[in-house]
């Protein structure tokens, strides 16, 4: 179906599949593109063009499954037609989408990265131009970003399958695209001396089979150059790559990349290399042993039957080195040598205890010999590397490499050797995307790949459908298309381990789907990785950037909610599992509740679930875990099957309804004094943001009353003293006591949350009220669709609707380019005419009901560098996250509480308890 | 070889010889005895000759005439084989603390009759000999022991470090002024690596478990050796390069030049291990030996050469029974100290290296009994070839002093 080729894994780079799936697609299903047409009129009136619905829509698909802020659409790229493409993208002479490829071949595994570019959206709806006009962004698209958007793609293959990786390559046209030294273009046909980047062994010994299948020459990296490369790349691009792990729990530490070197890389393969790392492209082999990954398989092999690296992996977790190690114990007859800190279970000498007459080799039991084989190759390990740090006074020591492989009891005995030795003033720390140092130090060596100023902020990653499944492990044939992921999802439940996981996942190594069926080991593909982290997607955008107006970026946490305490994980799982048939109803109801809809819905839940189990299963499996993630996951899980705005009706049903009301609202507030006036607007805002579908216990309210009845009652509840209330100290900024007039502020965010009474009955008043204060006003507003959060897309015609029964917002609304009518006159009305502040509206670069400030558009932030107040409202944005977060500038957070755990978390109050909480700029 | 019929020949030709002062250190794997005879009358004449060329060494006793004047005996039994070893001390007629009593002139009775010991085994065994030979184990710290053991061979012992490369042996001549601060690394089981800064002052700053026990456990499992002789035996003949994958197996049979690496480099012990295609069984024990060998010498060496750079240490001492004198072992140690030091630094070796703990138990008998322990330095009676020390393991006595390493010695009586 039309809507269906944006594929969020595959990247834009698919498009050419997915136009011809298109083009071949049979005529049941234009039923299904009209009905999709017609909706999308409705609700997005303010983006669409001449084009004709279908293909706008079918454009929608592909951005908005894009990473945040890529909500607008490409026309040209729908049709397949470079040349209509706006000029103004990044790069100019783009004839095609470029991917770039760079391998890491290993002598177990294939570790391959390839880049596909993602349109920079290049459709300028109106409201953006006023806001760049406005917000003086010199016409975003030409600011010269420092690196392209586009994703980076981490998959995996075993070596003793290259055809796979060869097939893959082959089916992806990756080997095409390169990058010359002058733009990333394809200006020289594609394969004529197309070389790709690589690195590991493997190199060399596959060159010719290169050269041979895929007509492309392979250009040999140094190892160790691009593992140095890889890992600072990670350590100062990603923000929480770096992890501790003790005890089977596992940190993230956040590096300051200022502070970063020099720092002590340990990479384990088949022997091991301790790096000392000065800088970029800086580093020296300072030691390493020949007792590494290679010693523990090697003799693993030999001294058991295993047949694989992992599997003798898997056994060590059920075995007991104490059978056959010598333990300090051993030798005092149980008692600690404690003079000398050795406790009984201390290891005195690793196989110790074989050199008994009495056991032969078919004695000892397989799972203990690789305990104790894997006990005496960490414990080494970690102790030469601390060695060498305590030697050059390295503060941080980094492990990485396949021996790791995210397993968990290496890296406790890893870290236990670091602690043991160095007497807990050292720690062991690992990377996330630790099997890839190598091919991502490969991908850096292209020249002018730009990637050395990524910054953090410029990236954002995501968890695909297949994450559950993988846990970072060997991928298979890669999914076309949406049809074919809900194809492999439906088999899955039927078949579960039999069939084979897609691309950017593996061979699945669970059965369980939905609920809290964990992933469970079975048959032959055990889970030797259960604790293993995921290496999903990695989305760059460019566009993104840190909040200006925060104090503190490098302090700012945005998760109020820590889902480290795994009662707070368990409470908000079942909030979403029980949220799940809802959504998943919604959802198929806003895709006009087809078959095909229906199956997608099917597939979404059991995706999700499956994204809820891993992470039941291993909290850190993607990263650090806050509430804000695991929401943002949902609305990308929707994505990625398409449901674009499960809400979309609702959200129109609750504005229409919500604007009738607004003019009589707006007389009522008018017959007020001042102070009265500024009252009943904050308790308006707090009454109606009540109107929440992400609330459990607001969806079981809609179902009992109209919208207007609720706010009624919801106002008049509105008793004075709210749980945090600073509401006096606000009015006294805002009107001042005693007679003095305090001075307006100059620009006002206002960070709105649901559609409905929540925007039009809550925010637009307090809005008007700053205009009518003189006090210009943004409104920040979601790039995409997330529950029932009104969107930046559809905010414009809100505010056209309601500036029609209101001559403040009109003429603000009419200042900031957001009235239709008004636009032949924007122009003059910049240059001074206009009588009024602007109201505008910017996109904030999210698609979740949380905000993450350390990653915003490039438009909001433009639009926050003459702003002095910033007001947060709702749940997901004022208390979920940013709660905490403290401003430059004033701040009024303000949300109504609706559920009774955090209410009592929080402010120690109930459900439906409010927040107003006004904090003053700090002194500078 | 059968070590009991060694022990038999033991009985025979030294069943006359009284024991007068024991010591045992009981390990992990192995039992080590120290021992001092008494000279019968027809020996004196050389200790006599020799004690006058010591007198200056002697100018502390009150009483420059010597009390005691015999051998120092060394001997080893595995400690799996504890009652060979109660046998032997019981064929022995030990005298023990009667004779060491009859100088205090109280005889102690017989059921209170203390052997000093260490290691792990002083305490865990410690019932078995009380009911076997009916006398008690005075447990000395295994620590201290063996820093005292190696603090008075190094002062006493002339000749007793030497350097190993390449196949030479070279003896160094150590100042006993300019002798601290040293790390001494004791093989055993495991390995303990002891800073000694003087007498009695010293650090444990580290060790390994990979050691001594690690060769024979890993090595019995991959091979069927009978014993830790054959086993370090095998290794001479083989070839690690068949199980050991080298830098040059992964660079195409060239050198990572850039980083340092030479072709023969071991990249990665037992790395070719991996192969499918090969079992345990297709692998020879020689190249398993030696490729076990070398990985656990190396690592020790590259240990020691850390902490040794770590605080700063000039010289390394490595002793405890995994040495044994085996010319290969010392080979890969030294090989991986002056690799990791670039050359700077040089592992050195003790003679008397797998009996430090038991000869620092035999020094912590009562002062008036030993302190005057002098050593005839003329007179030690060593095996000068290394090997035929590695032979010679499961019991170093033997009617031939030449080969029983042990050390002719005088008692001053206070």
């Amino acid at each position: 179906m039309a809507g269906l080729n944006g594929d969020p894994i595959l990247g834009i780079d698919d498009k050419i599949e997915d136009l011809q799936y298109k083009n071949n697609n049979n005529s049941n299903e234009v039923v299904d593109k009209e009905e999709l047409v017609g909706i999308g009129e409705e609700s997005t009136t303010c983006y669409k063009s001449n084009q004709g619905g279908e293909k706008d829509m079918a454009g929608s698909s592909i951005h908005r499954s894009g990473s945040r802020p890529q909500l607008d659409l490409s026309k040209a790229e729908i049709q397949g037609n470079s040349e209509e493409r706006d000029p103004t993208i990044l790069l100019p002479n783009q004839s095609d989408d470029i991917s770039h490829l760079a391998l890491d071949i290993g002598g177990s595994l294939i570790k391959l990265i390839y880049f596909s570019r993602h349109e920079d959206q290049s459709v300028e709806d109106k409201r953006k131009k006023t806001v760049k006009e406005r917000l003086g962004i010199s016409n975003g698209n030409r600011r010269s970003y420092p690196v392209l958007g586009g994703r980076l793609h981490f998959v995996k293959f075993e070596t003793s399958k290259l055809n796979e990786c060869l097939d893959f390559i082959s089916s992806k046209q990756l080997h095409c695209g390169r990058i010359d030294s002058h733009h990333w273009n394809s200006e020289t046909p594609a394969n004529e001396n197309a070389v790709i980047k690589a690195t590991g062994g493997g190199a060399y010994k596959f060159a010719d089979l290169f050269k041979e299948r895929l007509g492309v020459s392979i250009e040999k990296e140094d190892e160790m150059d691009c593992l140095v490369a890889g890992a600072n790349f990670l350590l100062k691009a990603i923000r929480h790559e770096a992890f501790t792990h003790m005890e089977g729990h596992k940190e993230f530490v956040q590096i300051d990349h200022n502070d970063l070197y020099p720092y002590l890389l340990v990479n384990i393969g088949s022997g091991v290399s301790i790096i000392k790392v000065d800088g970029d492209g800086k580093f020296q082999r300072v030691s390493g042993t020949n007792v590494g990954g290679g010693t523990y398989w090697g003799l693993g092999r030999l001294l058991t039957k295993c047949n694989s690296f992992d599997e003798l992996l898997e056994l060590s977790q059920r075995g007991d080195n104490g059978t056959i190690d010598m333990l300090v114990g051993d030798i005092y007859g149980g008692m600690d040598y404690s003079k000398i800190g050795l406790s009984a279970s201390t290891i005195a000498s690793s196989f110790g205890k074989a050199i008994s007459d009495k056991k032969e080799l078919e004695d000892y039991r397989p799972e203990d010999i690789s305990l104790s084989l894997l006990r005496m190759i960490s414990y080494n390990i970690g102790q030469i590397s601390y060695l060498n740090a305590l030697r050059f006074g390295l503060k941080r020591i980094f492990f990485g490499g396949f021996f790791i492989r995210g397993h968990a009891y290496t890296m406790d005995t890893i870290s236990f050797a670091v602690q043991f030795w160095s007497q807990g003033e050292a720690q062991a720390m690992f990377l996330r995307h630790e099997g890839y140092l190598g091919a991502l130090g490969a991908f850096m060596s292209y020249q002018k790949h730009g990637l050395d100023d990524l910054m953090v902020h410029h990236l954002v990653e995501r968890f695909p459908m297949g994450a559950p499944y993988t846990g970072g492990k060997i991928h298979g044939p890669p999914l076309g298309d949406l049809n074919e992921k809900i194809s492999w999802m439906e088999k899955f439940v039927q078949k579960g381990t039999e069939i084979t996981a897609p691309v950017p996942m593996a061979p699945p190594g669970t059965t369980g789907l939905g609920g809290f069926e964990v992933p469970s080991s079975r048959g032959a593909t055990l889970r030797s990785d259960a604790s293993a982290l995921n290496v999903g997607v990695l989305h760059l955008v460019p566009t993104l950037e840190v909040f200006p107006l925060l104090t503190n970026p490098k302090m700012y946490e945005p998760n109020t909610i820590d889902l480290s305490d795994h009662k707070e994980l368990e409470y908000w799982f079942t909030v979403l599992s029980e949220h799940l048939p809802d959504l998943v109803d919604k959802a198929v109801a806003s895709e006009g509740g087809i078959d095909d809809a229906k199956r997608r819905g099917d597939a979404f839940a059991r995706a999700f679930s499956a994204h809820l189990a891993r992470l039941m299963e291993e909290p850190a499996a993607y990263g650090k875990l806050g509430l804000a993630n695991l929401l943002e996951l949902r609305e990308e899980c929707l994505r990625e099957f398409q449901f674009h705005d499960a809400y979309r009706s609702i959200k129109q049903r609750e504005n229409e309804a919500s604007l009738a009301v607004l003019p009589d609202l707006l007389l009522e507030l008018d017959h007020m004094d001042e102070g009265t006036r500024l009252l009943t607007l904050i308790e308006g805002v707090l009454a109606a943001n009540i109107f929440d579908w992400g609330s459990r216990a607001c969806v079981d309210l809609y179902h009992k009353g109209t919208i207007i009845e609720i706010y009624r009652m919801s106002r008049n509840k509105m008793q004075r003293p709210w749980r945090a209330n600073d509401f006096d100290i606000f009015k006294e900024r805002m009107l001042g006591s005693e007679g003095k007039k305090p001075k307006p502020h100059k620009r006002a965010l206002l960070f709105v949350d649901n559609s409905g009474a929540d925007v039009v009955l809550g925010m637009l008043p307090l809005a008007r009220e700053l205009l009518r204060r003189g006090t210009e006003v943004v409104l920040v507003a979601n790039s995409l669709p997330a529950l029932n959060d009104v969107t930046a897309m559809e905010l414009p015609d809100i505010v056209a609707e309601a500036a029609k029964h209101c001559d403040i917002l009109r003429r603000a609304a009419e200042a900031g380019g957001l009235l239709v009518d008004a636009m032949t006159n924007t122009l003059d009305g910049l240059k001074g005419n206009s009588s009024s502040v602007p109201l505008m509206v910017v996109e904030n670069g999210c698609g979740s009901p949380c905000i993450d400030l350390r990653q915003v558009s490039s438009e909001l932030a433009a639009a926050a560098k003459n702003a002095d107040l910033v007001i947060l409202e709702g749940m997901g944005r004022a208390l979920h996250t940013n709660f905490n977060a403290r401003f430059k500038c004033e701040a009024l957070k303000l949300a109504m509480v609706k559920n009774q755990r955090l209410a009592e978390k929080l402010i120690k109050g109930n459900i439906y308890d409010c927040v107003c909480r006004y904090e003053s700029a700090p002194a500078s | 070889m059968d070590h009991l019929a060694h022990v038999s020949n033991l009985r025979s030709s030294q069943s006359q010889t009284q024991i007068s002062h024991l010591a045992l250190d009981i390990g992990g794997s192995l039992i080590k005895l120290v021992y001092f005879c008494r000279y019968d009358d027809s020996c004196r004449d050389d200790g006599d000759e020799l004690r006058s060329q010591n007198d200056s060494l002697c100018s502390k006793s009150d009483n420059n005439q010597p009390v005691l004047e015999g051998r120092l005996h060394f001997a080893k039994f595995e400690t799996s084989k504890i009652n060979d070893c109660l046998d032997f001390l019981r064929s022995m007629k030990l005298c023990l603390g009667v004779n060491s009593g009859s100088h205090d002139g109280t005889a102690p009775p017989s059921d209170k009759i203390f052997i000093k010991a260490t290691g792990g085994g002083a305490y865990k065994f410690a019932d078995l000999f009380k009911e076997k030979l009916g006398v008690s184990l005075d447990k000395e710290d295994e620590m201290e022991c063996l820093v005292t053991g190696a603090n008075f061979l190094l002062k006493a012992v002339h000749q007793e470090a030497f350097t190993y490369l390449d196949g030479q042996k070279e003896f160094v001549q150590i100042d006993p002024n300019d002798l601290y601060p040293y790390l001494l690394v004791n093989i055993g089981s495991g390995v303990s690596m002891i800073k000694v800064d003087g007498d009695g002052k010293f650090e444990r700053v580290s060790g390994t478990s990979l050691g001594g026990g690690t060769f024979w456990g890993l090595g019995r499992l991959l091979t069927k050796c009978k014993n830790f002789d054959e086993l370090l035996e095998l290794s001479h003949q083989g070839n690690n390069r068949i199980v050991d994958m080298l830098v040059g197996d992964i660079y195409g049979g060239t050198d990572y030049a850039k980083i340092g690496l030479s072709s023969t480099t071991i990249a990665s012990s037992f790395g070719k291990a991996i192969s499918d295609s090969k079992e345990l069984e297709d692998y020879q024990p020689e190249d398993v030996s030696r490729s076990l060998l070398r990985m656990i010498s190396n690592n020790i060496g590259q240990i020691s050469y850390l902490n040794a750079l770590r605080f700063g240490l000039k010289r390394i001492f490595f002793a405890g029974f995994f040495i044994r004198g085996h010319a290969y072992t010392m080979d890969t140690i030294s090989v991986a100290v002056n690799f990791w030091s670039k050359g700077e630094a040089k592992a050195m070796f003790l003679r008397h290296e797998g009996f430090l703990g038991a000869l620092g138990a035999f020094m912590s008998y009562e002062k008036q009994c030993l302190d005057g322990l002098m050593v005839h330095k003329m007179q030690q009676k060593f095996p000068i070839s290394a090997s035929s020390a590695g032979d010679n393991i499961y019991c170093s006595l033997s009617s031939n002093s030449d080969e029983n390493g042990s050390i002719e010695c005088t008692v001053y009586g206070t």
